[in-house]
């Protein structure tokens, strides 16, 4: 017989002693790889994202996006690599967002947006000030947060314990950004005493003047004298509250007037500016203290490519020993995030996954060759994923929950190879029609072109994956890639290792010694009581396949009838969910803190939850989610986030996500008492979005689109299922807006300018410079303002004084100094803020959104659900509007909306995981073509592939499951594994023929033969995927392999060889 | 938690079958019942008044003695409708005669702790309500 390449490879290497060093060396390097391989959650992604902010003080949002944000995006569009540009225009300033295409670098980006924008910054109006550049990528989001809370201490003092730490932090290696969250800084308050002022004849603006010449210092030369350089240096900063205090800021009279004659000079906490308050709740480790205290977060992030966990271990080992000196004994630190630990946690539970899988492959492949079979194929496993891992390490994957998920994946078919090959040689040991290591290498040869064959199919099969685009890709794209390697790894363990072993372990039975005779096999009388009666009646075998048609239609049908939904991505069982708390706007600090408050005294009582923690004016620390929503720029007086700890896993039954779907009723009813919107914010389990559900409202003026907007809120409000409704429309604020009498103004010697001054230093508080200490880690500025109780009503405002510049203006003869009342010179207007204007990809947009539990899980249905609501809406000029799907209307004449969100994603991912399956199916055509050189037999081969459907989705339907992605990815490998099965099935039968044997007894045979290493390969698949079933992600994977393989298994073993039978017998 | 990962590891193999064992269900932690906080007694309950200023405009009156302080952050005690206390923090304006102004976090007619004391705690139950006469008309 002449030896293919299997048969080659396996008579050079079945003797030879290096064979097990090459084994024992790939396993040495795999254990090194998985230590050595940092360990993260979430997969490496990279998708370079620039904030820009523009500041353009005094203008309205209207005229920012027409002057500022229109021409800055109209550039910013031309960069190549560009994906989208948003931009938000309020009062003073706009936030352009660029978002560049996933996997662009990060660096080169940056590079293209600096030099494009400093090309066309002198087209800019004038008044528009430099913009601030921050690109924001995925190690910003903190790996570790802990919270500095006590019961004594106030936030100040919590503060200045957190920057001290994070200062100790900072000199560990690998370590990124550390912030500190919420507390108040040290500062040094000037409070103006306004009849002071008035009676001293002092104005504000003086005191900050006086105030930025006195706080100066510089060396002024030096000059040489009996061979020696002198140095000499004038001026000094202020270094103390009394130095401040202390400073001369005018002249009364014939004495000096000092800062505190007219001014309390207060060295201590800034003014309140954000509640910050942590609380253990129901399900507290016992003992642990009730209530709520005050609280300061320190946040850590990573260096890009390092081990959160190894960081996290390190940074808390610092921190243990700091609590021995350096934090007073009554500040508690509580870990509130631990990625590093989550990491581990994932990693090593994939890890046990793995290990399980391929326990139980083990131990069903016992069961058919006995215990020296099954560690044939049990030693060939780890050598597999060492080699795997290796790669992995080599390529700079991170381990994460996506690569480990790859090898899960593949434990069922990397198995397979080195099933086949042992199961033949198995099979031909027993046969004893030849010596062993004659027996062996014929086992290999017959075998091991078709094994190559089918590692190939199945790795067609998944490779086109790596070509899912947008942001989905990242998570998707090491799968393919891993998988594969696995498979090609596997192949090669199974020509190599496989036959070494096998040949050493494998013993040939003593006892029968008559001649092997395969109809005397119960396979054969099995195959040949089922087969012959549809081989040999044409009107039987139509029945059989009617049967089989029916149950796939009856299968199709189960997804129209919704009892099978689409979802993009089920959610992950989390510890971790934040509440978002939005007041109307122009809600006080103190209104929203204690709304969220409320909330918060709410989700205490939840029996899962552990803790809780809540800022209020300031943002909770951000996830992945937060990143790309935004969440760090919620920093306004009406916004809240409560981050929300639940136990472990495993200490809870409930998952996450039914804890949040419990809970939203609770929060949202004492949200709506305070007309608050409060939504709940769960990690998704894939690429975030703006939110689930996006409606995007495109039209000829923000009027419209906002009227649009509002009726399309309600459609989404009265739709079951859809909660958390929200548009990014500001309430109506209130705005006093004061208006100069300029000929008042200019005859009183006062400028439009020392006016805006004077209130913005009276309202807001004016930073003059900062105290020179060199105690204090953080600046402590030095801030002139009027005490809270001056400055609240517009009463307090009319009784400010300015400063009259006399003739020093030229617009008036009296004399310079006379203090002139604010009310003189203002008249007060009541106007409505005006509203935020959006845009994305150059055009005005006005977002509604919303979220999906109970009722609808999916995005999709609710979108469809409402899509006749939104199509009956009146809008002027009588026409309807019919929501867009996949591309943003062609123009902005007439109002258009187009869904956005997870169906953005979801559309991209199905469309491109369906061009991949239809792109797998042609190149498995191919490879078969090539094999069989035959245009007929591929087609009869792929009859398997629809056949899985069969189970498939009633697989679903049976779990009650989504047919997520996840699902489709076991669809299109399980093609390449039933194409597998055929092409062993088909290729004993050609083999068979050539030898001699009629047609039927070909087919008959060789369904007899191959049933064993089908069922056991794909038994394999099956019981390597039961360990997902539990997982909320794979689960859909899981389903769709046990349940596909199952069904198309034992359809692909009776339809194939009929369906062969038939074509081949005319 | 400092424990090296490595070291972690290899008697995580080994012990991998006494892993699945104790894999099984967890009997998920009790939920403790929190130590019942002893009731207080309350002198006074007023409730959040409003004045007309000079200026013409509402303002939120509570007395002076019911403010107490924790660093820079202001509060007082609220009754809640379970008659439990519970912390405000507020922010406030000038004084007006043993009343101070509230500028937010209360609304008007909220039943506050009329004399704080440093005996209150958050959730602590009420037992004794004398709410006070004084709901000014104006």
């Amino acid at each position: 017989m002449n030896d293919g390449i299997a048969g080659k490879l396996a008579k050079q290497f079945i003797n030879s002693k290096i064979t097990p060093l090459l084994m024992v060396a790939s396993l040495l390097v795999g254990i090194m790889a998985t230590f050595m391989t940092p360990r993260e959650e979430e997969p490496q992604i990279v998708v370079p994202m620039v904030d820009l902010y523009i500041p353009y003080p005094g203008a309205t949002p209207a005229e920012v996006e027409v002057r500022v944000a229109k021409p800055v995006e109209r550039t910013l569009t031309e960069i190549p690599g560009v994906d989208y540009v948003y931009s938000t225009s309020l009062p003073d300033f706009a936030v352009v967002t660029v978002r560049y295409k996933v996997g662009e670098d990060a660096e080169k980006s940056m590079v293209k947006l600096w030099s494009t924008l400093m090309k066309n910054m002198d087209k800019m109006p004038p008044g528009v000030q430099f913009p601030l550049l921050k690109k924001v990528s995925i190690d910003d989001v903190p790996v570790l947060n802990l919270t500095f809370w006590s019961k004594t201490k106030d936030p100040f003092q919590l503060r200045k314990t957190a920057v001290g730490v994070a200062d100790e932090l900072k000199k560990i290696k690998n370590i990124g950004d550390v912030e500190i969250k919420g507390g108040l800084k040290r500062q040094v308050k000037i409070v103006l005493n306004k009849e002071q002022l008035r009676q001293f004849n002092v104005s504000p603006l003086q005191i900050a003047r006086q105030l930025q010449l006195s706080n100066t210092q510089m060396t002024s030369g030096d000059f040489k004298q009996m061979n020696e350089e002198l140095i000499v240096r004038s001026g000094r900063f202020l270094e103390s509250a009394d130095d401040v205090a202390n400073i001369v800021i005018g002249i009364y009279g014939a004495s000096p007037v000092y800062l505190r004659d007219v001014a309390s000079v207060v060295d201590g906490p800034e003014e309140v500016n954000n509640y910050n308050f942590f609380g253990w709740a129901a399900a507290a480790p016992k003992g642990s203290a009730s209530g709520e205290y005050p609280a300061v977060t320190l946040t850590v992030a990573k260096r890009q490519g390092s081990d959160a966990s190894k960081l996290a271990d390190k940074v808390l080992a610092r921190v243990d020993n700091l609590k021995k000196g350096f934090i007073p004994a009554d500040v508690t630190v509580s870990e509130t995030r631990n990625y590093g630990a989550t990491a581990t946690d994932k990693v090593f539970t994939l890890l046990e996954h793995l290990i399980v899988a391929v326990v139980a492959v083990t131990i069903v492949v016992g069961f058919f060759l006995g215990w020296r079979g099954a560690l044939v194929v049990f030693a060939s496993v780890p050598i597999t994923f060492a080699l795997t891992l290796l790669i992995y390490y080599l390529l700079d994957y991170s381990l994460n929950r996506v690569t480990l998920f790859a090898l899960i994946f593949v434990t069922g078919i990397v198995v397979d190879d080195s099933i086949i090959i042992a199961e033949n040689i198995h099979r031909h040991f027993a046969m004893k029609r030849q010596p062993r290591l004659q027996a062996a290498i014929t086992a290999i040869n017959e075998v091991g072109n078709p094994t190559i064959l089918a590692t190939f199919t199945v790795i067609a099969a998944v490779l086109p994956m790596v070509f899912v685009s947008g942001l989905m890709g990242p998570y998707m794209s090491p799968m393919p890639i891993g998988a594969s390697l696995a498979m090609i790894f596997s192949l090669l363990v199974a020509l190599i290792a496989t036959p070494w072993l096998a040949f050493r372990l494998l013993k040939t039975e003593e006892g029968h010694h008559e001649e092997y005779d395969i109809t005397n096999t119960g396979y054969y009388r099995l195959f040949n009581t089922i087969l012959t009666p549809f081989i040999e009646s044409s009107f039987k075998r139509w029945i059989a396949f009617g049967v089989v048609g029916l149950m796939l239609v009856g299968a199709i049908l189960l997804v129209p009838m919704k009892a099978v939904q689409m979802k993009m991505l089920p959610f992950d069982n989390k510890n971790e969910f934040q509440v978002i708390v939005d007041m109307p706007e122009g809600t006080a600090l103190e209104q929203t803190a204690r709304v969220t408050k409320e909330i918060s005294a709410y989700l205490k009582t939840v029996p899962e939850v552990s803790s809780y923690q809540y800022y209020v004016g300031i943002n909770a620390p951000i996830n992945f989610n937060g990143l790309v929503r935004h969440y760090y720029m919620r920093q306004a007086k009406n916004m809240g986030d409560i981050q929300v700890n639940l136990v472990p896993k495993d200490e809870r039954k409930a998952q996450s996500h039914d804890i949040a779907k419990k809970v939203r009723a609770g929060v949202q009813q004492i949200a709506r008492r305070y007309n608050a919107n409060a939504k709940i914010v769960e990690i998704p389990p894939g690429p975030p979005v703006l939110s689930t559900l996006v409606a995007e409202i495109y039209g000829p003026s923000q009027e419209q689109q906002i009227a649009l907007a509002r009726q399309v809120k309600k459609v989404f409000q009265e739709t079951p299922g859809v909660v958390d409704v929200d548009w990014m429309v500001e309430d109506d604020q209130k705005v006093y807006d004061l208006v100069v009498n300029k000929e008042r103004a200019a005859f009183r010697g006062v400028s439009a300018e020392q006016i805006a001054q004077t209130l913005r230093m009276s309202l807001a508080g004016m930073d003059v410079g900062v105290l020179h200490t060199d105690k204090e880690l953080d600046p402590v500025t030095i801030q002139v303002r009027l005490p809270q109780s001056d400055r609240t009503s517009l009463h307090d405002l009319s009784t400010l004084f300015v400063q009259s510049q006399g003739m020093g203006t030229l617009t008036t003869r009296l004399r310079a100094g006379e203090m002139i009342p604010l009310s003189e010179l203002v008249r007060v207007e009541e106007k409505i803020k005006e509203k935020s204007i959006y845009r994305k990809d150059l055009r005005r947009v006005v977002y509604v959104t919303a979220d999906v539990a109970g009722a609808t899980e999916s995005p999709v249905y609710a979108m469809l659900n409402m899509d006749k609501k939104i199509e009956q809406l009146k809008v002027p000029g009588g026409y309807s509007v019919s929501p867009l799907y996949t591309a943003s209307p062609a123009s902005d004449e007439k109002l258009a909306m187009k869904w956005d969100g997870e169906w953005q994603i979801t559309f991209e991912v199905f469309r491109d995981l369906g061009t991949a399956f239809a792109v797998v199916l042609v190149i498995i055509y191919l490879l078969i073509i090539g094999w069989f050189q035959s245009f007929k037999t591929p087609l009869i081969m792929m009859i398997a592939i629809p056949l899985s459907l069969v189970g498939i989705i009633p697989g679903h339907f049976v779990h009650g499951a989504f047919f997520t992605a996840t699902s489709m990815i076991g669809m299109i490998a399980l093609a390449g594994i039933m194409v597998r099965n055929s092409v062993l099935l088909i290729d004993f039968i050609q083999i068979r023929r050539a030898e001699g044997a009629d047609l039927k007894r070909a087919v008959i045979e060789s369904a007899a033969v191959r049933t064993k290493p089908i069922i056991l390969t794909s038994g394999a698949v099956v019981i390597g995927s039961l360990v997902m079933l539990f997982d909320p992600i794979f689960q859909g994977l899981a389903i769709s392999l046990i349940w596909g393989g199952v069904l198309s298994t034992i359809l692909t073993l009776v339809v194939v060889p009929i369906v062969y039978y038939i074509v081949e017998k005319k | 938690m400092s424990v090296d990962i490595k070291k972690k590891f290899f008697p995580f193999l080994l012990a991998i079958s006494l892993f699945f064992a104790g894999c099984g269900n967890h009997d998920p932690e009790s939920i403790k019942s929190r130590s019942q906080l002893s009731p207080v007694a309350v002198v006074s309950v007023v409730a959040v008044r409003s004045a007309v200023e000079a200026g013409g405009d509402e303002v939120l009156l509570v007395p002076a003695s019911a403010i107490f302080r924790k660093g820079e952050l202001t509060a007082v005690f609220v009754v809640g409708a379970d008659n439990r206390l519970s912390v405000r923090w507020i922010s406030t304006g000038r004084s007006m005669q043993g009343d101070v102004v509230v500028l937010g976090g209360l609304d008007k007619g909220e039943p506050v702790v009329g004399v704080s004391a440093p005996a209150f705690v958050e959730g602590v139950t009420v037992i004794k309500r004398v709410t006070a006469e004084d709901q000014t008309h104006e």
